[in-house]
């Protein structure tokens, strides 16, 4: 019982991390691809939808902070509470990324044509970043809970 | 939106396309167009060609012998035609054309037999033989424009009648669209879209002159 306890804390320590950059390098395709396309269509402000793509980065730092703050000497104690935080924390940063890459991509493609709509566009992709920053913040909040 | 995301580049690579009657060009060439489909994967871009082939507003086809090579010529190309979405569309569109055929051959006083060897082609087919006294053969619950159409066509009004249809048309391919705005579906809705585009400039020589005389004021001014 007790390696295999170690084993989900393992998986629970690395898992913001991991899947925040599953995350991301999936939502930065998306974005990416967008971009592209849309390099192909117009003819100045190249650099707005390169920087946009990069949006669903920031997963990857969560996924770092968290995994940091999750980190101490596994135990048969703390295993399940670092495999459930840790575990959840990772699907919300997963998820989180795929969504504003997705999002990223809508807002390029719109803004595109039409220039003026590029800021507010942008509202989407900037509502999933702050469901992110939830799941992130109290992630860190529990983890004080979480026995050393 | 949906998983299906292979086409994000593509589609972010194409021109808005503002509503028909209100363009006031061409936003891309078919050349370039081509271009950009070049990011198709094979097989959605045999089909698209085949469904170009089949329901564009100017058909590539060469001009079938009669109504039945017409039939036959359908049905084959359908066969071709996998993707559920573009076979929905090609058969909207074949319906579409079914029953403005029907509404033509009655205006022509043309006998119901003289309508069979095309019907079968479209899902509605029998429907239309049973009713075919009936003034929108009983499908104007399908068809909220069937009775437009039918009024246009009667007063011989062919550019309002083509402006109905092109309208529905496009409003068709909206939805398309919006189904899978990053898919296949939203690539060839564009096709389709720039299609009828084309063809309504072509049939406005207002506007062809307009664009016309433009381009040699963008010549005159380059050299």
């Amino acid at each position: 019982m007790e390696p295999l306890m170690l084993a989900l804390g393992w998986i629970g320590l690395y898992a913001p991390l991991a899947l925040g950059a599953v995350g991301s390098m999936i939502g930065c395709a998306r974005a990416g691809g967008a971009a592209c396309g849309a390099l192909l269509e117009v003819e100045s402000g190249y650099g707005r939808f390169i920087g946009v793509a990069a949006m669903p980065s920031s997963q990857t730092i969560y996924g770092i902070v968290v995994t940091m703050a999750l980190r101490r000497e596994l135990t048969v104690d703390n295993s399940a509470g670092i495999f459930g935080l840790g575990l959840l924390a990772g699907i919300a940063m997963l998820y989180g990324a795929i969504a504003q890459g997705d999002a990223c991509a809508v807002s390029i493609n719109a803004s595109k044509s039409k220039p003026e709509v590029f800021g507010i566009s942008l509202a989407p992709a900037a509502l999933v970043e702050g469901f992110c920053v939830f799941a992130f913040v109290f992630a860190l909040v529990l983890s004080a809970g979480i026995p050393k | 939106m949906a998983a299906d995301t292979s086409y994000i580049t593509l589609i972010a690579s194409l021109p808005y396309l503002p509503p028909f009657e209100k363009a006031e060009r061409v936003p891309i060439t078919r050349l370039k167009l081509e271009q950009r489909l070049n990011m198709l994967v094979h097989e959605h871009a045999v089909q698209l060609a085949k469904a170009e082939a089949l329901v564009t507003w100017r058909m590539s086809l060469a001009k079938p012998k009669n109504d039945a090579e017409m039939v036959a010529r359908y049905r084959v190309l359908l066969q071709a035609v996998n993707h559920p979405v573009l076979r929905e569309f090609i058969a909207f569109r074949i319906d579409q054309q079914t029953v403005l055929a029907a509404l033509r051959m009655r205006k022509a006083g043309q006998d119901v037999t003289t309508f069979e060897p095309i019907a079968h082609a479209s899902r509605w087919a029998g429907f239309i033989i049973s009713h075919w006294e009936d003034a929108d053969f009983k499908l104007s619950f399908m068809y909220p424009w069937l009775p437009e159409a039918r009024t246009l066509l009667e007063a011989n009004d062919a550019r309002g009648l083509d402006r109905l249809l092109m309208t529905t048309v496009w409003q068709q391919l909206s939805r398309i669209s919006d189904s899978n705005s990053f898919g296949f579906e939203a690539v060839f809705a564009f096709v389709f879209k720039w299609d009828i585009l084309q063809a309504w400039f072509a049939r406005n020589p207002s506007q062809a002159t307009n664009r016309f005389q433009e381009m040699i004021k963008e010549v005159r001014n380059e050299h």
